[in-house]
């Protein structure tokens, strides 16, 4: 494991999203109503950033073809073809930790 | 000559002629390769080239910044073979559906030009070839003078027809609508490829038509209205186009929005929503067979369709601006499906 710290919880305002560079990794980060959740920054249809997505209770939709998924399982909803995928994360003393040990990418080809 | 194209998990191969895209190739040929705008800005029909040797094509085109070269990525839409090519396409590419016409090459000529606004004008153009085309689909457009292809929406709707009218807007680029604009480009000859685009009407769906339009994003919706008022889809559903421009300057058309108000009196509701500016009293008395609202025509929308988001079938088109904001309150505020959300992503 390679626990790593992303953001604090106060720097995402509830049921949005923000990408944080850590070293040479972009992460996405989602405060959805309170809980953390941790993705690649692109969508895995078309490297749209994920950051101009909407939540809307568990559902994490991108802006561009309306990809919908479960944001806290990735799993497709409706329309998606490609499930996202997440990172494991932890929250601690108001620390949102990201677990970096291997970086997450989709296979566009 | 040939292109051979790798896919997830199949190959398949096309003709392509010397100077044609080769993403025009494929469409012709009934394969659904990826694609949006068909012209060079949104970088969807980006693809990788293994053997052979392409001519670029237009050196200017935005769609460019989606491209890694040195994983010899191209764009379809603008790139030609010089000789038999192999390419990798990243997504699914499936069979064009039996209800799309199958997109093909048309040459025409401007038969009547006319300003509708300070910056918006239509323009009839006669084709070769009769051609069938859904309600809301659009045609790449080309002119010899200048170099490249924009994407224009049909305005009119006939099942078959040799008779196109497009309504287009005059942006300061440079390009072809600063040309279209300088002189009367009646008798021109255009070169044009389509029907493209999958915001498409048609008479079997049981919705409730809601329009949304920015600007010259009215244009498809003109057509998709004209088929449903033909097919009587309002005597069975009903319909709602919100047509969002700045000022009452920039409103174009109000005689045919009035005359399919009057062909679906109590079922249709059109409302033209200025952002930057009251309507006057004088504009709402001319036409009381419209309504006028104030503020984006996303918030207008929202306002005026409170309680009324069951079964409908949305069809969205203008600035991308425009669009991402209604594609957001549709979402996030409409909580509508994205199956019930139509639009052609242009950028």
């Amino acid at each position: 494991m390679n626990w790593q710290q992303v953001c604090t919880t106060d720097d995402i305002d509830e049921d949005e999203l923000e990408e944080f560079e850590v070293g040479e990794i972009t992460v996405l980060v989602a405060n959805a109503g309170g809980e953390f959740f941790a993705y690649p920054p692109q969508c895995p249809h078309q490297e749209t950033p994920l950051s101009l997505g909407m939540i809307d209770g568990d559902t994490l939709t991108c802006i561009k073809h309306l990809w919908q998924w479960n944001l806290k399982t990735g799993e497709m909803r409706d329309i998606a073809e490609s499930p996202v995928l997440l990172y494991d994360v932890k929250v601690e003393d108001g620390a949102v930790l990201v677990n970096l040990e291997k970086e997450l990418k989709y296979d566009y080809q | 000559m040939k292109i051979s194209v790798r896919t997830r998990g199949e190959s398949f191969a096309f003709d392509c002629a010397a100077g044609e895209k080769i993403l025009q190739a494929g469409l012709r040929a009934g394969f659904g390769l990826p694609f949006e705008c068909g012209s060079g800005t949104c970088g969807t029909c980006k693809a990788e080239l293994g053997d052979g040797e392409l001519d670029q094509g237009w050196p200017e085109a935005p769609g460019r910044a989606y491209v890694k070269a040195e994983r010899s990525e191209f764009l379809m839409c603008q790139a030609s073979p010089r000789s038999d090519c192999s390419i990798g396409v990243r997504s699914k590419v499936e069979a064009l559906p039996d209800d799309v016409p199958v997109p093909n090459a048309r040459s025409g000529q401007i038969m009547k030009m006319e300003t509708l606004t300070h910056d918006v004008c239509r323009i009839e153009v006669s084709i070769d070839k009769p051609t069938s085309f859904n309600a809301g689909q659009f045609m790449l457009v080309s002119a010899e003078a200048v170099v490249g292809q924009r994407a224009y929406s049909m305005a009119n709707y006939a099942a078959t027809t040799d008779s196109l009218t497009f309504v287009i807007k005059q942006v300061s680029d440079g390009g072809f609508t600063d040309w279209l604009f300088a002189a009367d480009r009646t008798g021109i000859d255009l070169e044009l490829f389509g029907p493209l685009g999958v915001a498409t009407y048609a008479p079997t769906l049981p919705n409730n038509l809601v329009c949304i339009a920015g600007g010259s994003g009215l244009t498809p919706m003109l057509s998709i209205l004209d088929h449903a008022i033909q097919a009587g889809h309002f005597n069975t559903y009903v319909g709602d186009l919100f047509f969002g421009v700045r000022t009452e300057r920039d409103i174009y058309l109000l005689n045919q929005l009035k005359e399919f108000a009057t062909k679906a009196p109590e079922k249709l509701g059109i409302t033209v929503v200025l952002s930057d500016t009251a309507p006057s009293a004088e504009l709402s008395a001319a036409h009381p067979e419209l309504q006028f609202d104030e503020g984006f025509v996303h918030e207008a929308t929202m306002r005026h369709m409170v309680g009324r988001w069951e079964n409908v079938m949305t069809y969205l088109a203008g600035p991308p601006p425009m669009v991402d904001a209604t594609l957001r309150a549709l979402v996030m505020e409409a909580k509508l499906a994205p199956a019930a959300i139509r639009y052609d992503k242009f950028s």
